[in-house]
């Protein structure tokens, strides 16, 4: 099947209830985006399909054909880590790092719709798990990229439609 | 036997070992060149350290990186001797050698009251069990990550070893440049003299390789510039592009992928495996079974060519299986049985003081309680995984794991082949919590290795199985009494608990080196019982270790992480019982324990002790000494609709010597966060052999929208570096139930408290 991951074409070979996460990781080898529970509950997976979070274990790739998938690996360009890349740092935000890319994606995809989000807004779209318990510094690190967004530097159109248009 | 007979007594079997051995100094850790990887321009100056060309370090690593931050501290420690910036640093893991053995994890063992050494200066038979430990530490070369003791352990070996280097590197400056060494600075690893000559640390690297300074001094600590500081973690980029490489990340030329399942029945195996339907659908390779393996449970795996392929394949074998041997495990049996040994047994006594039968005889008043907690899973975001290939008799393996020595010992006993025929890659860790001391999961990845024509394979365990064939945190139960004389002054305070004992078992399957033919008193099931800092004049803590049979394990803080709540909610019932404020009556009984105070004191300053608070909410305190720190915490909580919320947690820690306080701010959040899903939601219940909970529906966790806001204040010493990774955790459950009991009058004697508050 053809798919559109990170703003390039791409053929996989899966059956039509593969589920995106295995195509990513064992097939395209995009190892960024985690395995953590199977069935939709931990977000290690998270990735964005059009723009939206998606937990990848649980949507199979089939369905996904014509749609744009970005993963953690296009979150930042070149040279251009994304703002909220940026604030993780400046919040020193991972511990064992296994969640953070499904916190990522999921961040930004809020970002996205809702450049300005409240703690409420933070506390209804950011349901990954992390046993590290790096909570309180995801809430500062998102406040703080929104901040930034003010000054423009939030990349918030998916690498995907740039590309691929 | 009394505690100090049978610590002496198990000494001396090892000290009869090695006659003559007894005598001679402590092997040093500093090591050779030849320890440390050959590479292309660098030079190795001793078994740590090594200089680039561009002048560089490269260290080497043991220690495993599982989220506590501890590949930046222990750089950290090297770049301040070494006056090089912290990203000069690089890391190289580390090698088989035991210069590499974690000393201070086994130190960690002896059950020694920390207050015996709270003046600074340790008694005889401290000194004597430590003086012996980190003797066979040293000999063994356990290499190991646990116990809260990295830094701890390293603390010593590796200033040593990087001011060492330093002095050879100053040293071979100074012949070049013909001035005393005394006259060059370093700065940023630029060796600089008054006369204008420079130059980098690479440029008089081979120089000074082989040079052996003697008398070399470590720094002052008035001089650290990078000590001490929060200074960015080396490994968050990584973290936050998804380059980081965890055991699932290995990608290698031809690899296969495997998914396991074991007998849903623990300890169980399968009476017959039909694999037909599995071995027809596409991208299934083959089924290879598995024995029970250093603890787990036996199974299978399916192999295929992808880990979605193989998952499919595995719920496709029509697996029939039986219990094992010895019966059906069942918890609610567990829990009525360590009851009737409460009953019928004394224990072993940890700990003795005073005369507690007289005091009990002549009380005015007795307070009893019973307390409880039940098994816990480890739940890492990574599950259980490991890559291996077995190829040409040699075998290779990429682990995330914490215990590289035991990880290397079973992959050459699954293959058959010596450990010399074995190469570990440690990969980072998606979370450890002492899940991953364990080597089953290792030795079934090279099984199925063997089976895969010099293929490598990833075998990864579905979130069910790493929930359903855990070590887990066994359930315990205690019973604590208190008198009070005519005036209401406590007395008295006698403890005896029940539980499985973790440290024989683990022996036996991780490092069967050092399991022996009957169990030794394991120090994890009473400490934070028998380790008490009150100044109770009457105490006597006595365990009865039990063996029920559920693979056991540690889990981050192990004994602290119950014993804690039950000494702590235990200490709250006697404030209450006496009409003291919770507060008052511990500072009451920490006349000798100044640093104890001292932490309480700041907790309790920061959280604002005893201000008002919004309607409907309540402060609770808890102190607890654990791997050689001491934390306080106040939590503030409220109930709405029948669920307790965590608002708050304000924390101090004495951890000594503070290498970074960003990290240890950062454990003290991490602590809060795993305790209080542990107190809130914790619970692994086995009916028939098989556990209930499969996934974090039914073993739920906190999330960002339930996270209280954790403040971390730091009491700073200059005392040996304690630890950090895991003292957080023990004082949180205490801290929450009491706070509970503060706001609704009820008394919480069992976790978890979801369901009860």
């Amino acid at each position: 099947m053809d798919l559109t991951i990170n703003g390039k074409a791409v053929q996989a070979d899966a059956e039509p209830d593969m589920p995106l996460l295995w195509v990513l990781r064992d097939q395209l080898n995009l190892t960024g985006t985690k395995f953590g529970c199977g069935v939709a509950l931990c977000g290690a997976c998270t990735v964005q399909v059009d723009g939206q979070p998606v937990r990848s274990c649980v949507t199979p790739a089939s369905a996904l054909v014509g749609k744009n998938i970005r993963t953690i690996e296009s979150l930042g360009s070149t040279g251009q880590a994304h703002a909220l890349q940026q604030a993780w740092i400046a919040e020193q935000v991972p511990q064992c790092g296994y969640c953070q890319s499904g916190m990522l994606m999921a961040a930004a995809a809020l970002l996205a719709r809702n450049p300005h989000p409240s703690d409420a807004d933070i506390d209804a779209a950011m349901t990954n798990i992390c046993r590290c318990g790096t909570y309180q510094r995801v809430r500062a690190a998102i406040h703080r990229a929104a901040g930034a967004t003010q000054v423009a530097t939030v990349q918030t159109v998916p690498a995907a439609q740039e590309v691929s248009a | 036997m009394k505690r100090r007979t049978w610590i002496l007594s198990a000494l001396g079997a090892t000290g009869a070992l090695v006659v003559g051995w007894g005598v001679m100094p402590p092997r040093s850790r500093l090591g050779s060149p030849a320890n440390m990887l050959a590479t292309q321009n660098e030079v190795a100056l001793n078994g740590w350290i090594k200089i680039a060309q561009d002048g560089s370090v490269v260290l080497a690593m043991p220690r495993s990186e599982m989220g506590q931050g501890v590949h930046t501290a222990l750089s950290m420690v090297v770049a301040e001797e070494l006056d090089v910036a912290l990203t000069q640093v690089r890391l190289e893991q580390a090698g088989p050698d035991a210069i590499y053995g974690n000393v201070a994890m086994l130190l960690g063992s002896l059950p020694f009251h920390p207050l015996a050494s709270e003046g600074g200066v340790k008694p005889t038979s401290v000194k004597t069990g430590e003086w012996i430990v980190s003797k066979l530490g040293r000999e063994l070369g356990i290499i190991a990550t646990g116990g809260s003791s990295s830094v701890s352990d390293g603390w010593a070996p590796l200033r040593t070893a990087a001011a060492t280097a330093r002095a050879s590197l100053v040293a071979a400056a100074a012949a070049q440049w013909q001035v005393p060494a005394s006259e060059i600075t370093v700065q940023q690893g630029t060796l600089q003299h008054a006369s204008g000559k420079s130059g980098h640390y690479g440029q008089f690297a081979q120089a000074a390789a082989g040079l052996a300074p003697a008398n070399v001094a470590t720094k002052d600590p008035k001089d650290w510039k990078l000590l001490g500081t929060a200074a960015p973690r080396t490994d968050v980029v990584g973290k936050t592009d998804g380059t980081a490489t965890f055991g699932l990340d290995v990608r290698l030329p031809e690899m296969l992928f495997a998914a396991v399942r074991l007998s849903p029945m623990l300890g169980g195996s399968a009476t017959s495996l039909d694999t037909q339907a599995a071995l027809a659908l596409p991208g299934v390779q083959q089924v290879v079974a598995l024995d029970a393996l250093h603890g787990s449970s036996a199974g299978f795996a399916v192999v295929a060519k992808t880990t979605w392929h193989a998952r499919q394949g595995a719920q496709a074998v029509n697996a029939q299986w039986k219990q094992r041997g010895q019966g059906a495990l069942d918890t609610q049996l567990i829990a009525e049985a360590l009851q009737t040994q409460l009953d019928k047994e004394s224990g072993f006594t940890f700990f003795d003081q005073g005369d507690i039968a007289a005091a009990e005889k002549s009380a005015s008043k007795t307070i009893e309680a019973h307390y409880s907690a039940p098994y816990l899973a480890h739940a890492t975001m990574e599950p259980m995984n490991c890559t291996a290939q077995v190829k040409d008799g040699r075998v290779e393996i990429w682990a995330p794991t914490q215990i590289p020595s035991s990880a290397r010992a079973a992959a050459a006993k699954a293959a058959g082949v010596g450990t010399d025929k074995v190469v570990v890659h440690v990969t980072l860790l998606g979370g450890g919590f002492g899940r991953r001391l364990e080597v089953d999961f290792i030795a079934q990845a090279v099984k199925v290795a063997m089976a895969t024509a010099g293929k490598p394979v990833q075998l990864c365990w579905s979130r069910e199985e790493d929930m359903g064939h855990d070590f887990y945190r066994p359930m315990h139960a205690a019973r604590l009494k208190a008198t009070l004389d005519a005036q209401g002054q406590v007395q008295s305070l006698r403890i005896k608990s029940a539980g499985d004992a973790i440290s024989p078992r683990w022996m036996e399957r991780a490092v069967p080196l050092l399991a022996g033919p009957v169990d030794l008193p394991d120090k994890t099931t009473s400490e934070g019982l028998f380790d008490l800092p009150y100044g109770f004049q009457n105490q006597h803590m006595s365990h009865i270790a039990t063996n029920m049979g559920v693979p056991v394990g540690f889990w981050r803080s192990v004994g602290h992480s119950h014993n804690a709540f039950f000494s702590e909610s235990f200490i709250d019932e006697l404030a209450a019982a006496t009409q003291k404020d919770p507060l008052e009556f511990r500072r009451s009984l920490l006349q000798a324990a100044p640093r104890y105070l001292a932490v309480l004191n700041l907790a309790a300053e920061k959280a604002r002790w005893g201000s008002a608070l919004p309607a409907g909410h309540a402060r609770g305190i808890a102190l607890h000494e654990s791997f050689g720190s001491i934390v306080a915490e106040v939590a503030e909580v409220s109930v709405q609709e029948g669920v307790a919320r965590v608002h708050r947690v304000v924390c101090a820690i004495d951890c000594g010597t503070v290498v970074n306080p960003g990290i240890v701010a950062q454990q003290m959040e991490s602590a809060v966060v795993m305790g209080l899903s542990a107190a809130l939601y914790g619970k692994i219940d086995i009916v028939d052999g098989v556990v209930q909970q499969n996934n974090f529906a039914n073993y739920p966790m906190v999330k960002l929208a339930d996270a209280p806001v954790v403040e971390t204040h730091i009491v700073s010493t200059t005392r040996h570096p304690g630890g950090v990774g895991e003292p957080g955790l023990p004082p949180l459950a205490p801290a929450v139930s009491n706070a509970l009991f503060a706001l609704t009058g009820k008394r919480l004697r069992s976790l978890p408290l979801a369901a009860q508050a």
